[in-house]
């Protein structure tokens, strides 16, 4: 999902000069600190790792039960909440991110996997596997599920930053729909690399990348024009992107590996070695780190995106899926 | 070997015609191993080669081309019928180990799709290993409520056989007269 911006909110607003408030950045980082929720699949739990006031000193500091097979993971903007989903018990999962408390677990039918939140917090947009459609919940009426079409076994999911669209990854028809938030409308469909699953969105909303499962690629899209850019080969069956500055990250399943390129020239910087089966992945909210959940060895792996190396790696449980949005920030 | 020729005789379905690739939701992971009386050097070379497969009793034979390089392929005729083709995608002799994906199978022989599978050789010391077997797989109907055959017990239950019959068999095989 689309990179988080840095701690303006912690500078009083009154403060907030152009100069000062740059200043107040620099020294706010470090009081910063973020966590990962992690959907242990095979566990039905999901993992709480506090990253650490570097962001590279991982502590696994809560469990909390999720049942039925938790996959996706969408944190709101602010931090406050979780949704979690679980396609085999047809539910989603509302957490409340400070207390690790679940509030509400409201069943949605057919087969949730992939969670995107809107930017204000809700709704919040799941993707229904079997269904061909996304389903569209508001957690404060939990009764009223709206739906909107989309492409044959949507996976990963995306909202623009105004909120105003969004994107589906639909696998089995190696498309994206776009669709229109207030209309629920499919209003566009884009043709991308094979079995696309995860899609991540550039912080200004106008471009998304797309990891391709089928064809070992990523395809990057306009969004604006609703059109392909370009497209880039990665490894072995990729599962999803993260963006960090001008650089993507993307998990290579079956390589177990994390492969780097920039998203200016498009060209490769690395190819870097994580645990068996990465799938999850999520840059900082500063940039200077990607975490990656790898679901064969139970592990979250950090790189430090300057020299773009694994700086440590701690055991988080069974089978860590961690698909979508699931760094949540923190205030110190 | 039971569990699997059962699991495959019990399955006489007649399946909705898939799509290439589906799967469902929820993969699943199996990990099995065995400690071997004898030598890493020894139980590698008994079963670190992707062309010969006889080490796993329910296999009949083993053909295929492209030796141990990445990309080789091979076909497992079961005994009883069926066959399996698989696909190497990684091969480690230093770590003494191999990856392979099923390309093809039917599920009524094993009931699952997307599988992937690592076999690796770890020394305990100079004469004792451990051979692990990990899998990671989807059950073998793609859809949503799955029939009881191929669900993902049925899967975990299928594959978890197969390994089980394979490393008992390969630390018989080596330990025998030792």
């Amino acid at each position: 999902m689309a990179r988080r911006r840095t701690a303006a909110h912690l500078v009083p607003a009154a403060a907030a000069g152009a100069g000062l408030l740059l200043l107040a950045q620099v020294w706010a980082a470090p009081a910063r600190a973020e966590e990962a929720f992690l959907t242990n699949q095979p566990a039905n739990e999901v993992a709480v790792v506090d990253l650490g006031p570097d962001g590279a000193s991982p502590r696994l500091v809560g469990r909390i039960p999720v049942h039925g097979s938790p996959a996706g993971v969408a944190v709101t903007k602010d931090g406050s909440t979780a949704f979690v989903t679980s396609p085999d018990g047809k539910a989603l999962s509302v957490i409340d991110a400070a207390t690790r408390r679940v509030l509400a677990r409201i069943p949605v039918g057919g087969g949730p996997l992939g969670v995107a939140v809107a930017p204000r917090g809700r709704p919040v947009y799941v993707a229904d596997w079997y269904g061909a459609r996304l389903l569209v919940v508001d957690p404060d009426h939990a009764g009223d599920v709206r739906i909107a079409p989309t492409g044959a076994s949507p996976s990963g999911v995306a909202v623009t930053p105004d909120g105003a669209v969004v994107l589906t990854a639909d696998r089995d028809d190696d498309t994206v729909s776009v669709i229109d938030a207030a209309r629920l409308e499919r209003i566009g469909v884009i043709k991308v690399g094979q079995r696309p699953f995860g899609i991540t969105l550039s912080e200004d909303g106008r471009r998304a990348y797309t990891a391709n499962v089928g064809s070992d690629d990523v395809t990057v899209i306009d969004v604006a024009t609703r059109s392909v850019t370009a497209t880039v080969k990665v490894g072995a069956r990729p599962y999803a992107v993260a963006l960090a500055g001008d650089l993507a990250f993307v998990t290579n399943q079956y390589a177990g590996t994390v492969s780097v390129f920039d998203t200016t020239t498009l060209a490769p910087r690395a190819t870097i070695h994580v645990g068996e089966y990465p799938e999850g992945i999520a840059a900082s909210g500063d940039g200077r780190h990607v975490y990656v959940a790898n679901w064969s060895d139970n592990t979250l792996s950090v790189i430090d995106t300057a020299v773009l190396r694994v700086v440590a790696t701690l055991e988080v449980g069974d089978g860590p899926r961690a698909f979508g949005a699931f760094l949540r920030r923190t205030a110190r | 070997m039971k569990h699997f020729l059962a699991a495959a005789a019990a399955l006489s379905l007649a399946l909705l015609p898939l799509a290439a690739d589906a799967h469902g939701p929820t993969r699943k992971k199996v990990t099995e191993s065995v400690e071997i009386n004898a030598s890493a050097d020894k139980v590698w070379a008994a079963m670190g080669n992707f062309q010969d497969m006889g080490w796993l009793p329910v296999v009949e034979k083993t053909e295929g081309k492209g030796g141990n390089e990445v990309d080789a392929t091979r076909t497992l005729t079961l005994k009883g019928g069926g066959t399996i083709d698989e696909v190497l995608y990684k091969f480690e002799p230093e770590q003494k180990s191999y990856s392979y994906r099923i390309t093809t199978v039917d599920v009524k022989v094993l009931p699952v799709t997307n599988y992937s599978s690592t076999l690796v050789v770890v020394p305990v010391d100079a004469a004792h290993s451990k051979v692990e077997w990990r899998g990671a797989f989807y059950r073998g109907y793609p859809n949503n409520d799955p029939p009881p055959e191929l669900n993902d017990d049925a899967a975990v239950a299928a594959v978890t056989g197969v390994y089980r019959a394979g490393l008992d068999a390969l630390k018989a095989k080596l330990e025998k007269g030792s």
